[in-house]
């Protein structure tokens, strides 16, 4: 049973994603805004699986999360699917320093292109209306998701990194 | 030398009693310059259970509320009965649920709220979610035990509501952050800072006047709309216990 948990350990844990997702506990929060939480997962899954794997996770996250919010008109996937891909092509860094600090700067960048793909979906469904420039100031959505997720990245990721690693 | 010691020490600033009669004095000028307004403010109180018409005030306040709740009946009676020839929205204290906020996403672009009740106990898309303050947004979907409410600081958020004190119709949209906005489809529209807004009284999906907030700040628009910052009055940021109002559609 340990050793089946042990091995089955990312998936377990790609499992808590939207739990976590849903629980959104205040005390990582920043002005009622959360880090982003499926880029800690995807990061160092796809870093040790490859392109596709992260490319595939990168869909499954986005339609599992995609099923939990209630923005039917908008979707997570082409951001998360991306991600998936482009992590799959970083490798692990040997310095320990520059290692947590990669991890920081990738997450932030990452969560940047997820949160402009998805403001981009909600600017072009509104475009129509007048007011659609009204969306402009939740930019600072885009900003405080990218911040919390580079803070919180380095820690994170790379204790997942550790254990996906012992795991497999 | 002794004579000049035993004058000095005899003065009348040094005795302590002539200090005290001295600080009495001062007090008593100064009730004088008040005109006894501290003695008055003291009797205020010493005589407030004895006042002849206090128990007079009771008996007037007891009668205008008791006429207040009338007046209220015959013009919820009346209500009803012009929604009725509308075919409007309406909806009976019996078709409230209470429940509980087991999930909230509050920040970033997903504004949702889930509440431990479902379909099982009644939960319907459409349904009209309140908390402390007034209305927090619309069941969007339903599992079993849980119901999934879009905020209406959702960007998927579109309500009508009704601003008061101009008499006017307009559309509530939610932005994704805290402050959803107002349009009002008239540029002439007179709101300003502090003007209440509830749900629309001609809405189809939402019952009739549902606080909702009050204008924040009115935008300087060069568009044939005005439109305006709303703050929320219920939070969903804090609220734990939320009413679920059925809603006949």
């Amino acid at each position: 049973m340990n050793k089946f948990f042990t091995k089955k350990l990312s998936i377990a844990l790609f499992i808590f994603i939207p739990i976590i997702f849903l629980c959104h506990p205040n005390w990582f929060g920043f002005f009622g805004i959360q880090p982003y939480w499926p880029l800690f997962w995807l990061l160092p899954w796809a870093m040790l699986n490859g392109s596709i794997h992260g490319l595939i996770y990168g869909l499954f996250l986005g339609l599992i999360l995609d099923s939990i919010t209630l923005n039917s008109n908008f979707t997570q996937i082409p951001g998360l699917v991306l991600c998936g891909f482009w992590f799959g092509r970083i490798k692990e860094n040997s310095d320990f320093w520059v290692g947590h600090f990669r991890y920081g700067l990738i997450c932030s960048f990452a969560s940047f292109l997820c949160g402009t793909l998805y403001f981009l979906q909600i600017v072009l469904k509104n475009f129509s209306d007048s007011n659609f420039y009204f969306f402009f100031p939740s930019i600072q959505n885009i900003l405080a998701e990218v911040f919390l997720t580079g803070f919180f990245a380095p820690l994170i990721c790379s204790q997942l990194f550790r254990l996906f690693k012992f795991s497999k | 030398m002794l004579d000049i010691r035993r004058i000095s020490t005899n003065r009348w600033w040094h005795k302590k009693n002539n200090w005290a009669l001295l600080g009495i004095f001062l007090f008593l000028v100064f009730v004088r310059i008040s005109k006894g307004s501290i003695y008055k403010d003291i009797y205020f109180y010493i005589s407030k259970p004895f006042w002849p018409g206090e128990f007079q005030k009771e008996i007037l306040l007891k009668s205008k509320d008791q006429e207040s709740l009338i007046e209220l009946n015959i013009l919820k009676r009346d209500n009803k009965r012009l929604r009725e020839i509308l075919y409007l929205q309406e909806s009976s204290k019996n078709d409230i649920i209470s429940a509980a906020v087991i999930s909230r996403k509050t920040g970033s672009w997903w504004r949702q709220i889930i509440l431990n009740k479902g379909s099982k106990d009644g939960a319907e898309i459409g349904n009209v979610v309140l908390g402390p303050g007034g209305l927090l947004g619309i069941i969007n979907n339903t599992s079993l035990l849980t119901s999934s409410v879009t905020l209406l600081t959702s960007t998927e958020s579109k309500v009508g509501v009704w601003v008061d004190r101009v008499q006017m119709n307009g559309l509530l949209v939610g932005l994704g952050d805290d402050y959803p906005r107002l349009i009002l489809y008239t540029k002439d529209a007179d709101i300003k800072v502090g003007d209440f807004v509830s749900s629309s009284p001609a809405s189809t999906l939402l019952p009739p006047n549902i606080p909702i907030g009050i204008v924040q700040s009115v935008d300087d628009s060069f568009n044939a709309e005005k439109t305006a910052k709303i703050l929320l009055l219920a939070k969903p940021h804090v609220i734990d216990w939320v009413q679920i109002l059925k809603v006949k559609i």
